[in-house]
């Protein structure tokens, strides 16, 4: 099978954990790193937006402050998005582009490479499927989004399986007026979106979610994860585009 | 100035803010939760919107043709939809 480097369930803030996708690019770009899949989790928890989208428009900036909770423009596209430490596990797969696991049809590549959250659902007993565009569901309910960006000679692909929801407090960290959060709408969302421990009814930890994503993408990929680590370069890389990029004001409220 | 927001059925959602002057657009920026592929691709389209009449069929084709030459890839929405939703923000 085909061998890729595997970053270990490791905790990161929301700038470095994007910085680090980033800087993985650039060392695949130079042929310096292999295809890598890595696993991460946000301290503090954080809200990451899509690149388009208007960080004001969608985040409630005055409680996340008071909160501790940080806010981050992605390089993908797609929507905003509420890291809890506690409720969910992050991957991103990076592969150079014309890799097998990422064709050129984008919705194609969608699919293959969430086949192997689907999969690491399956080895918790839960029964998944692809929706398109980029959603991953269970029992017609959204587990699992992700975003794609295609630069740097590679394809980058991120998500997030949740583990726990608190819609309560995502509805305070979005931007929806606060007299709007009716407990209607909080009965829409849990209608469209779950977790594992809600499906599965009892305490999921995180290292097990994050055990089976390693084999549900091991499998579902056909590929040996070995487990590995950042080169220098690329800790360099990061740290300079954490600094210069990701935890600027000129960045994350570009829009 | 204006604003819309359209969401595109079975797609996503697009944002919209206008500044028209003597039906063109004077400045737009174009926001939401769509994909696109390069997405340096959106700040040049929306430069390249900014003089254009506000039709909704010649814009659709200028956005369309705009994206054919950069080689861009739009997921989650179309040229008419960005078109539709200036219309709508007018």
């Amino acid at each position: 099978m085909e061998e890729f480097r595997f970053l270990e369930l490791c905790v990161h803030n929301a700038y470095e954990n994007m910085a680090v996708d980033e800087a993985i690019t650039l060392a695949i770009k130079e042929g310096k790193a292999p295809p890598t899949l890595r696993l991460y989790r946000w301290r503090p928890s954080a809200v990451s937006i899509g690149t388009f989208q208007g960080m004001t428009d969608e985040v409630d900036l005055k409680y996340c402050r008071l909160n501790k909770i940080d806010y981050i423009r992605r390089i993908t596209g797609g929507g905003a998005v509420y890291h809890d430490f506690e409720g969910e596990v992050t991957y991103s797969l990076i592969v150079p582009k014309g890799h097998r696991l990422a064709p050129s049809n984008i919705l194609k590549s969608y699919k293959i490479i969430c086949g192997g959250i689907i999969e690491a659902l399956k080895q918790m007993k839960i029964k998944a499927k692809f929706r398109p565009i980029n959603d991953v569901v269970t029992g017609g309910k959204k587990i699992s989004g992700n975003a794609q960006t295609r630069r740097n000679s590679c394809v980058l692909q991120h998500g997030t399986t949740l583990l726990d929801l608190d819609v309560e407090v995502m509805f305070s960290i979005l931007k929806v007026p606060k007299e709007k959060i009716s407990d209607k709408m909080i009965q829409d969302v849990k209608k469209s979106v779950t977790s594992i421990r809600e499906v599965l009814g009892r305490h999921v930890e995180v290292d097990e979610l994050g055990k089976a994503l390693e084999v549900g993408f091991s499998k579902a990929l056909k590929i040996d994860l070995i487990p590995g680590a950042l080169m220098a370069q690329e800790w360099a890389d990061a740290q300079r585009l954490m600094k210069e990029k990701y935890s600027t004001t000129k960045w994350n409220l570009s829009r | 100035m204006g604003n819309s927001i359209y969401k595109v059925p079975g797609g996503k959602l697009l944002k919209i803010k206008l500044t028209p002057s003597e039906g063109r657009i004077l400045a737009i920026v174009i926001k939401g939760d769509f994909f696109l592929h390069p997405e340096e691709t959106l700040v040049a389209l929306e430069e390249f919107l900014a003089g254009k009449e506000l039709d909704e069929i010649a814009l659709a084709a200028d956005i369309q043709n705009f994206f054919d030459e950069a080689d861009a890839s739009l997921v989650g929405a179309s040229a008419a939809d960005i078109a539709k939703a200036i219309l709508m923000a007018v």
